[in-house]
């Protein structure tokens, strides 16, 4: 079966009434100026007199920076100037960390200082009057380096011979924390069997959006006001990060965004490159102009967490039934702490991923090495964890020789359990994983697996069929930050939204987010249109994100999987309130009427009863900005309605490092087939399925790229992506070319299923949903695995499988054997 | 991604070419460029001065010979070739040339920078040495032609020397040929591939394990006697991120085996 | 032509407006393009010439805009994503991609647009295998490509 189906489910009952936009695949408000080629991505910004940006980068994993000269590169016509890490740490204090000590001592600033402790780490900003002078030039600046060895395995970083990255931390230890939850030894004692994996391995890769980072920058004397035009996609905490540093406050710092091309968290740690461009924007007195190309990217910014899963024992039933486990998590966060060791919490919104169990201890350390710094990516430190608890349960079932799906059954949380509360105090909100995994195994033909199997043994090929079960938490409460370091003063989350009827009826959206391919304008206008009755195409939500809209707060930004939540409620909220504002002005004009008695139709406000008495919004808009003589003093209305949504959160217990981290769970369950020929290694997917529950969707196309988009990311992860490092911190995978990431040959047949369990916790009933939590990693794994079984019986030990580490699963098992081991309890 | 300074010409004709070649040490015949802007784009290498050869119809088209023998101009793209009634003479060039890359490299890379860059990973290198082609190379002192056997000297180096130019490829004719490689993705860069031509005699030719292709001659297309030659040769290919000199040897002999069936079946 | 220069003045006709100015030899087409053109809607996605995001349409055949020195295109005529819609309405296939989904961020958007547009002029009715095969060098992070698919197939006869 080729391309991609759909199969929809049994009808669900809608807990709000029927709607007139939202749940509809409406046309897209952005895919006008997108198909034209009229978007406005970064690098298309100009600005009369800029200067172009150059990072000079470090060409070592860890050196001593023993001299800098610039004077080359600056005498060249053309050159406006450059920027050194000396200068850098006069005019910046550190970023702030936060991390308590030892990594709390990290001096991170925008250029390397003294060191430098990653092959592309930027040293050196030259700034000219072309693309090309600037990158002439660099080649003329001197650096001189003083190398020392690197470190890049994080099982060695806290090696006594091991040389240490940050003498502020005197130790390659950034953070760790011991999480324990129910009764361990209970657990143990009553299995009948103790699973052990000596370890595990999830790679270092990320989403590798096909924009690169970028800026330009511009600065006014007068004022002391920088306009960031980039595409950072959070720019709430790319603000609290810059503006101490930078000495200056939150409200010199505008960022302007419209169009990005994607970002998939990779775009929220480009910060010390901002600061840069300010910097020499300020220094110069010129726009200042950076773009980042494929090859900076993939050396510098955002890799995704890099993850060692070690001493894992898990406590088993001989019928399937999990009581526990326990694991060593040992994080390789890179050179930098640049969000880290925030996933050092973030994995415990998801502790016992879709499974019942409540008897569970995670060692978490997270160490420094001479790798670019990790940052957010797409399923951000609960994809990590949540393929560990996928490797356990069909390890488990590996070992003692149990049906996956019943064991996954026989544990799943379920339906009537919801709201379930977890171990460590998180609300699974509402779900239903069960029957998405029946659809799942209709939508692959699991109950034909075994002819499959067999048919392609007569090709001389092996099959293996697996399921990866993941979710999705979305809406972050930052309170959890406290569990990193209890002195942090962050909690809670909030977006904000304003929705104003302007002079000739015109209804104007501004969002506090950043989209980068969400659609925010088109389901933001749904849910207005909804609420006023009036048309989609009337709504005007403007694109992009602009500090001056004054329509953001301090968590504003697209990550995270939240935007149906957050931002739609704050839709959601500023358009009730510009609701009943004009139902109270409706009430005066029509006569005094009672607001009870009014109702908002076809584009204006009407008397239920007598809907000929109907004062369109054009006059609404018109009488209030304009024609307001005679109005009661004390009708309040403004028209011009600011809502900031705010999640219904309390602090987590610090001390039992227990409490509510997110505010919903999308869920996905995905089951692929894998074709291997035993000879090379070499496979393909050749089956594919996709369920997913994100609530109430109101945008199902939307909603099913995002399903799908995730699918392609996380294959491409599974078989072929990864940064991998050789010995002296030098980057193999550098680029496209040896870095492979899925293209539209690369592509399985896929079907698609989905189920709606509404949230009972959201305005909308929605859920955040779009990082999917890599479920066709988890699937991958367990079909190769599955394709193991009588060839050898190796486990899949790692997230990366490519065709190399196939052939050795099957050729040279004994690798994988020696990791497992079942004892009786 | 930003070259360095070049100087560029783009000459009328092959004599124009080759005197501005042999005018600079530092000239470069610009083929198709899909590698070689690729190169200067991390200027890995950057040239002094870029001789642009696609003006240069004498050094286009594809003719079939009364005898079968395929006289394929340097310039033409491997579209062309993919397209060309006929170079169905010897159908396993179109079938390798569709395999390269994707269709916008292929509308513009030609076969005479393939075989001249001798990337190792790169198709027509082995495929060259499997089909027995003769290269025919011109400069300011005349013409000569090359055997593919002698014509890849070591990585990125062939018998093109200084001032010289690859004009033309010859082909003989023949149907029994095979290709077979393991890439990254589908149609992807190979990790390591063998070509196989059954001409009378068998010939293999090893792609991705050595600077240059790697021949074997088997007694016969049987996979005993393809694996018995792959491992007289004595490969130690190089190891990388997609795969270890063991698995890559490895690789190599399934492959050739697979090439040779794949010849063997074709009549 | 045998005049060796690191500039040259060239000219070029880009979705029917002809354009004259000095380059450098070094310039790449996508950078002229961009840059010196003001026609940003062709994108720069990496730099290797691998993603597909710079590819336009030169004397009819598609090819990579990274992977060609502006020089080399003067005299030629250059389509790009900004000439498809002749007054600003969505053709057929612009269309058949917002119908379908097939674009989020937009960023592919363009060079996919001139494959589809490359593959449907000398294919109009191919199958899902050419149309794969068609968009090979053009790499999407946001889609899965599934929906792309299905948009080519809608307006293919």
């Amino acid at each position: 079966m080729s391309g991609s189906t759909t199969i929809a489910p049994d009808p669900v009952e809608i807990l709000a009434p029927q709607k007139q936009w939202s749940g509809q695949s409406i046309p897209r408000k952005e895919d006008k100026r997108l198909t034209q080629g009229e978007g406005v991505f970064v690098d298309d910004v100009k600005r009369h007199g800029m200067g172009y940006l150059h990072f000079v980068r470090s060409p070592y994993g860890h050196a001593h920076i023993t001299s800098i000269d610039v004077s080359k590169a600056e005498e060249i016509k053309g050159v406006y100037g450059t920027l050194t890490g000396e200068e850098v740490a006069s005019l910046t204090d550190p970023f702030f960390q936060l991390a308590t000590p030892p990594g709390a001592h990290l001096k991170d600033y925008a250029l390397a200082v003294g060191k430098v402790r990653y092959v592309g780490e930027p040293v050196v900003a030259v700034v000219a009057e072309t693309r090309d002078l600037a990158r002439d030039a660099s080649e003329l600046v001197e650096v001189e380096y003083e190398p020392l060895e690197a470190l890049v395995d994080a099982r060695r970083a806290l090696d006594d011979a091991t040389p240490v990255l940050h003498d502020d931390a005197g130790s390659n230890l950034m953070w760790e924390g011991v999480y324990e939850w129910g009764d361990l030894d209970a657990a143990f004692a009553e299995a009948d069997r103790i699973v052990k994996i000596k370890e595990l391995h999830f790679h270092r890769f990320n989403s590798t959006p096909l924009e690169c980072d970028g800026a330009l920058v511009e600065y006014n004397r007068g004022t002391g006001q920088w306009t960031i035009h980039t595409n950072n996609q959070f720019p709430g905490f790319a603000a609290i990060m810059m503006g101490p540093a930078m000495r200056t406050g939150l409200d010199k710092l505008r960022f302007v965004t419209q169009d990005i091309g994607g970002g998939f968290g990779n775009k929220i740690t480009s910060h010390p490159q901002l600061v840069a461009c300010c910097l020499l924007a300020r220094k110069l007195n010129r726009p200042v102009q950076w773009t980042e190309w494929r090859t900076d990217f993939h050396l510098s910014m955002s890799h995704g967490n890099e993850r060692w899963f070690h001493d894992t024992e898990v406590a088993v039933k001989s019928d399937g039934t999990l009581l526990g486990f326990r694991t060593k998590a040992l994080d390789d966060a890179g050179a930098w702490l640049r969000y880290e060791p925030l996933g050092g919490v973030i994995w415990a919104q998801v502790t016992p991923g879709m499974y019942k169990w409540r008897n569970i201890r995670l060692e978490f350390t997270q160490v420094a090495t001479n790798k670019a710094p990790c940052s957010p990516n797409r399923g951000y430190s609960r994809m990590q964890h949540l393929w560990f608890t996928e490797r356990m349960i069909d390890i488990v079932a590996h070992e003692l020789e149990l049906d996956p799906v019943d064991v996954r059954k026989r544990n799943y949380v379920k339906a009537e359990d919801m709201p379930y509360e977890t171990p460590n105090g998180c609300v699974y909100d509402s779900g239903d994983y069960a029957q998405m995994l029946d659809l799942a195994l209709e939508l692959i033909g699991w109950e034909g697996i075994d002819e499959r199997k067999n048919e392609a043994r007569s090709r001389g090929k092996i099959v293996g069929v697996g399921i990866g079960s993941t979710l999705d938490s979305g809406t972050n409460n930052f309170g959890q930050s406290r569990l990193i370091n209890p002195e942090l003063q962050f909690s809670g989350n909030n977006e904000v939204a304003t929705v104003k009827l302007d002079i000739f009826g015109e209804i104007v959206v501004t969002l506090g987010t950043t989209p980068q391919g969400q659609g925010h304008e088109t389901t933001a206008a749904q849910v207005v249109a909804d609420i006023l009755g009036c048309p989609v195409d009337d709504v005007h939500v403007r694109a992009g994100h602009d500090s001056y809209w004054n329509s953001h707060a301090g968590f504003s930004g697209t990550y995270a999987s939240q935007f149906a939540v957050t931002g739609l409620s704050a839709v959601k909220g500023a358009t009730d309130m510009l609701a009943e504002q004009i139902k109270r002005l409706g009430s005066v004009i029509l006569g005094g009427v009672p607001v009870e008695a009014l109702e908002l139709a076809e584009g204006t406000v009407r008397i239920k009863d007598n809907p000929e008495a109907a004062l369109p919004f054009m006059a609404c808009g018109a009488i209030i900005n304009a024609n307001n003589a005679g109005l009661p003093e004390d009708l309040d209305v403004t028209l011009n309605c600011r809502y900031v949504y705010r999640p219904p959160f309390e602090v987590p217990d610090v001390e039992r490092k227990f409490g509510n981290l997110t505010l919903t769970y999308a869920a996905q369950i995905h089951a692929a087939v894998v074709e291997i020929d035993p000879e090379t290694g070499h496979y393909e997917i050749v089956d594919y399925a996709a369920v997913d529950d994100c609530g109430l969707r109101i945008h199902p196309q939307i909603v099913e790229g995002q399903v799908m988009g995730a699918t392609a990311q996380a294959l491409g992860a599974a078989m072929h992506e990864s940064f991998e490092y050789d010995g002296d911190g030098n980057l193999l995978t550098p680029n496209f070319y040896d870095y492979h990431v899925p293209h539209a040959l690369d592509m399985p047949p896929l079907r698609t299923g989905y189920i709606e369990s509404a949230s009972p916790f959201t305005p909308l009933g929605t859920k955040g949903m779009g990082e999917g939590g890599g479920a066709g990693i988890h699937a991958v794994c367990a079909a190769v695995q599955d394709a193991m079984r009588g060839h050898g019986d190796a486990i899949v030990y790692d997230s990366w499988n490519p065709y190399a580490r196939v052939w050795e699963l099957l050729n040279k098992p004994e690798h994988a054997r020696a990791l497992v081991e079942v004892v009786s309890s | 991604m930003l070259l360095r300074e070049v100087e560029y010409a783009k000459p009328a004709s092959v004599a124009e070419a080759l005197s501005i070649l042999a005018a600079d040490d530092g000239a470069r015949a610009l083929a198709g460029g899909q590698t070689l802007i690729n190169v200067m784009k991390a200027r890995a290498a950057s040239p002094d001065v870029l001789v642009d050869l696609n003006g240069l119809d004498e050094l286009k088209g594809i003719e079939l010979g009364g005898d079968g023998t395929l006289t394929i101009g340097a310039m033409a793209t491997y579209t062309e070739i993919a397209g060309a009634a006929e170079a169905r003479a010897r159908p396993i060039l179109g079938e390798v040339c569709l395999q390269i890359a994707d269709v916008q490299v292929r509308n513009r890379g030609t076969i005479g920078g393939n075989v001249c860059s001798n990337d190792p990973t790169n198709h027509l290198p082995p495929l060259m040495c499997a089909v027995g082609a003769q290269m025919t190379i011109v400069s300011q002192s005349g013409e000569r032609t090359v055997p593919a056997s002698e014509f890849f000297l070591g990585v990125y180096l062939t018998a093109v020397g200084p001032g010289e130019l690859l004009t033309k490829i010859t082909v003989p004719a023949g149907k029994r040929d095979g290709f077979a490689a393991v890439t990254l993705g589908a149609d992807g860069t190979c990790i390591a591939n063998a070509a196989a031509g059954i001409n009378g005699s068998v010939r293999i030719a090893l792609g991705c394990v050595d600077a240059v292709p790697v021949v074997v001659e088997p007694a016969s297309a049987d996979e005993h006697a393809v694996r018995e030659a792959v491992r007289a040769a004595g490969i130690e290919p190089p190891a990388d991120v997609h795969a270890s000199s063991e698995y890559r040897s490895h690789l190599a002999e399934v492959l050739a085996v697979r090439a040779a069936r794949q010849a063997a079946e074709r009549s | 032509m045998g005049v060796v220069a690191s500039s040259k003045a060239i000219t070029v006709t880009v979705n029917g407006v002809e354009y004259e100015r000095e380059v450098e030899a070094r310039k790449l087409l996508i950078h002229f393009i961009r840059d010196d053109l003001d026609l940003t809607g062709s994108h720069i996605g990496c730099d290797t010439g691998n993603c597909g995001a710079c590819s336009v349409i030169v004397d009819g055949g598609l090819l990579k805009s990274c992977m060609l020195l502006a020089v080399q295109a003067d005299g030629a005529t250059i389509e790009t994503v900004e000439g498809l819609s002749e007054d600003g309405t969505l053709t057929p296939l612009q269309q058949a991609f917002s119908d379908h989904h097939a674009l989020q961020c937009g960023y592919c958007t363009p060079g996919m647009l001139m494959s589809a547009t490359a593959l449907l002029r000398a294919n109009p009715s191919p199958s899902e295998a050419e149309i794969k095969k068609a968009l090979q060098g053009n790499i999407c992070r946001c889609t899965g490509y599934w929906n792309i698919f299905e948009a080519v197939k809608a307006v293919a006869r």
